[in-house]
């Protein structure tokens, strides 16, 4: 429990800290932001509107797979198989459409039950069998992952269709940093802020990932609660791999395996603790935000991939020490 | 004869009892789908342990991470950093295999060192800090050796393919003398340290036993196996890829935990043994049933995907065996071993109560 000491007697370090965990949000985005300027900086070049349109569209892909997982966390769990569900809605739907227009809905349909029975089928293996939820989300999306090889045989066909990509890609009113992804982020990120903080699912989400005893006293059900985390995740991450087949054109087996794990820093940066009970879905944007601007920023330095990894991966222990929230030992 | 009893009774109840049940299914089956007479011979024993070693060794430097409490999934990038210094230290600088063998232990050690001070000393999320890390890993791997190469002297890797007495196979040395090392470890005072510190690190810490302490020696232990681990695999390529193994980190992790063990202070070291060999075992398995049944089946032939697809399945069915009878155990052991004990010696009933219980 942390007591509220007068910031005069902090030192500089803790008053650091204290900044960061107030609203880890604000300070995700300062990060992107300083981020951003780096990368001008050190290629001026880089400060047109089309790279600014890149990287709001990659942000928004990874906070509508960061939606579950943020949803799954604050429930108290995790989900391992984000990436999985990501690249598996992403191989239906190149299949289904085949370049061709007037098959969105029956897409949307299965793609969407695909990532409900896949969340469905990791909430009751976790909250009914309990097991711990990352090796049982990480197993399932081994299976998923299999089951993607097995169907395509290796190599999946088709594109999406034409329509589909200009609604994702496009760029609106001619201006080069709107694409028209902000168009499904207008439906989406109000439709995640009315779940987590105006409904009651939300409320009781927040509950049982804080106490779950507490929550179960209280009369909320705790194992349907967390179940629907899960199915929400499916979901979100079956959308998200929607745009992203749009995005990508093409799709190949294990595309978007990265997501799972990327989503999970973007919520963890967004302040969202491990153990569940706090968070927000504006950290997980930010959190989205740092990751996509440090991607852009590594490339814009010219960095080849092995640096581009090295660099990566230690900027991402900077950051999650930055914004550790363990208690210490000691006490 | 109470004796002989009793010890079986206790090893019913210890938490590499379930492991062992699956791993022996797993044998048993593999065995039979190959053919006894195919199975039990020399050669594939050899080949056997030749190409898991290195997984089972992985397996049990995870395990005993687990044990203290943390994990670390950048363990397969780092057998696979060791295998790149070996061959890198032979050829640009011509040292001798031997000392290029101890270079590559100190690099398993430096990088688990690493992610001690992450794990531990800063507290970071174990998940999230050692993915960190295997980025930062892969690419020192490949600025280390950009392409796949180099070789290792022919004495050298045909020595590890051989057998000892005609039927021991060298690889299976590597991996009994870490089994033995561990042994060794075990009735020292760190031994009981490990457990206190991975089951609840504030109550070790209130009873005088330091975590980062107990946590540092147990990540410099894992960076000795994963260094023979890379030993090992560096014979069994006779080359160096810097792009290999980089699945090992969260394979063994799956195969500790269906061989038993729990995420802190419950289970042992042959958790992982099982958990490791019934991931080995039943790969086979696969393997030669859908061999069969090309034998068997005119004109049926299956790609090597539903082959990963069923073992795949098959682990993750093994998973929730293992789990729920686990649970089982963990439960009754909470409940007191004295109701244990009015109930003939039988556990309680396994995981019905798993009602969103999770507490």
């Amino acid at each position: 429990m942390k007591t509220n000491v007068a910031t005069g007697n902090m030192s500089a370090g803790q008053r650091v800290k204290s900044f960061i965990q107030k609203s880890p949000a604000r300070m995700a985005f300062i990060i992107a932001c300083i981020l951003y300027i780096a990368t001008i900086a050190i290629s001026p070049s880089s400060l047109n509107a089309s790279a600014i349109g890149s990287i709001i569209m990659l942000t928004l892909l990874l906070s509508f797979a960061s939606a579950g997982q943020t949803i799954v966390l604050i429930g108290g769990g995790m989900d391992f198989g984000v990436g999985a569900v990501m690249s598996s809605a992403a191989i239906l739907t190149t299949t289904i459409m085949n370049s061709q227009d007037g098959h969105f809905l029956q897409l949307l349909v299965t793609a969407l039950a695909m990532g409900a029975l896949v969340g469905m089928i990791n909430g009751l293996c976790t909250v009914k069998i309990g097991l711990p939820p990352l090796i049982v989300t990480m197993a399932i999306a081994n299976v998923v992952t299999r089951m993607q090889y097995v169907l395509t045989q290796g190599s999946p066909m088709g594109y999406a269709s034409p329509t589909f990509i200009k609604s994702v890609t496009a760029r609106l009113f001619g201006l080069q940093f709107l694409p028209s992804i902000v168009l499904y982020a207008i439906i989406i990120i109000p439709l995640v802020y009315f779940l987590l903080n105006r409904s009651r699912f939300g409320k009781q989400v927040y509950l049982v990932g804080n106490n779950p005893v507490a929550a179960r006293l209280n009369g909320v059900n705790v194992a349907k609660i967390q179940v629907l985390t899960y199915v929400f995740s499916g979901m979100f991450a079956a959308f998200a791999g929607m745009l992203g087949a749009a995005y990508m054109n093409a799709a190949r087996c294990q595309i978007f395996d990265e997501y799972a794990y990327n989503s999970l820093i973007a919520v963890i940066i967004g302040g969202t603790l491990f153990s569940g009970g706090v968070g927000s879905y504006t950290g997980s944007i930010a959190g989205s935000l740092v990751l996509v601007v440090l991607s852009n920023l590594l490339t814009a330095v010219g960095f080849t991939q092995p640096q581009r990894n090295v660099a990566m991966g230690l900027i991402m222990v900077a950051l999650l020490i930055l914004y550790n929230r363990e208690k210490n030992v000691r006490q | 004869m109470t004796n002989v009893k009793s010890a079986m009774t206790r090893f019913r109840r210890s938490p590499a009892f379930v492991g062992f049940i699956l791993f022996l299914v797993a044998l048993v089956l593999n065995a039979l789908l190959q053919g006894p007479a195919s199975f039990f011979t020399v050669k594939t024993i050899n080949t056997l342990f030749a190409k898991n070693v290195p997984f089972i060794l992985v397996t049990i430097a995870q395990s005993i991470l687990l044990l203290a409490g943390t994990m670390d999934v950048s363990c397969g990038v780092q057998v696979a950093l060791v295998n790149v210094v070996i061959i890198m230290c032979g050829q640009e600088l011509g040292l001798p295999f031997f000392v290029c063998c101890l270079l590559g232990i100190a690099a398993a050690v430096i990088a688990s060192l690493v992610c001690w001070v992450c794990c531990s000393v800063f507290r970071l999320p174990a998940l999230l800090a050692s993915y960190a890390l295997t980025y930062a890993i892969k690419g020192v791997n490949v600025l280390i050796m950009s392409v796949p190469q180099g070789k290792v002297a022919k004495v050298y890797y045909k020595a590890y393919d051989s057998q000892i007495l005609g039927f021991i196979p060298v690889s299976a040395l590597a991996l009994v003398l870490v089994l033995l090392i561990w042994l060794y470890v075990k009735r020292t005072r760190f031994g009981s340290h490990i457990y206190a510190v991975g089951a609840n690190p504030r109550n070790a810490f209130a009873a005088g036993i330091s975590p980062v302490k107990v946590q540092l020696k147990a990540f410099l232990l894992k960076g000795v196996i994963v260094g023979i681990a890379g030993i090992c695999i560096t014979l069994m390529i006779a080359s160096g890829n810097p792009l290999q193994a980089e699945d090992y980190g969260l394979r063994s992790l799956s195969a500790c935990i269906i061989g038993g063990l729990g995420f802190g202070g419950w289970g042992s070291v042959s958790c992982a043994v099982f958990g490791s060999g019934f991931y080995v075992f039943i790969q086979n398995s696969v393997y030669y049933f859908f061999s069969l049944l090309v034998k068997m089946i005119p004109g049926f032939s299956v790609t090597s995907y539903w082959q990963n697809f069923v073992s795949d399945i098959i682990i993750f069915l093994g998973l929730l065996m293992t789990i729920v009878t686990a649970k089982g155990q963990r439960e009754a052991l909470k409940q007191g071993i004295v109701s244990q004990f009015r109930l003939n010696g039988k556990p309680a009933a396994a995981g019905k109560e798993g009602d969103g219980d999770e507490n």
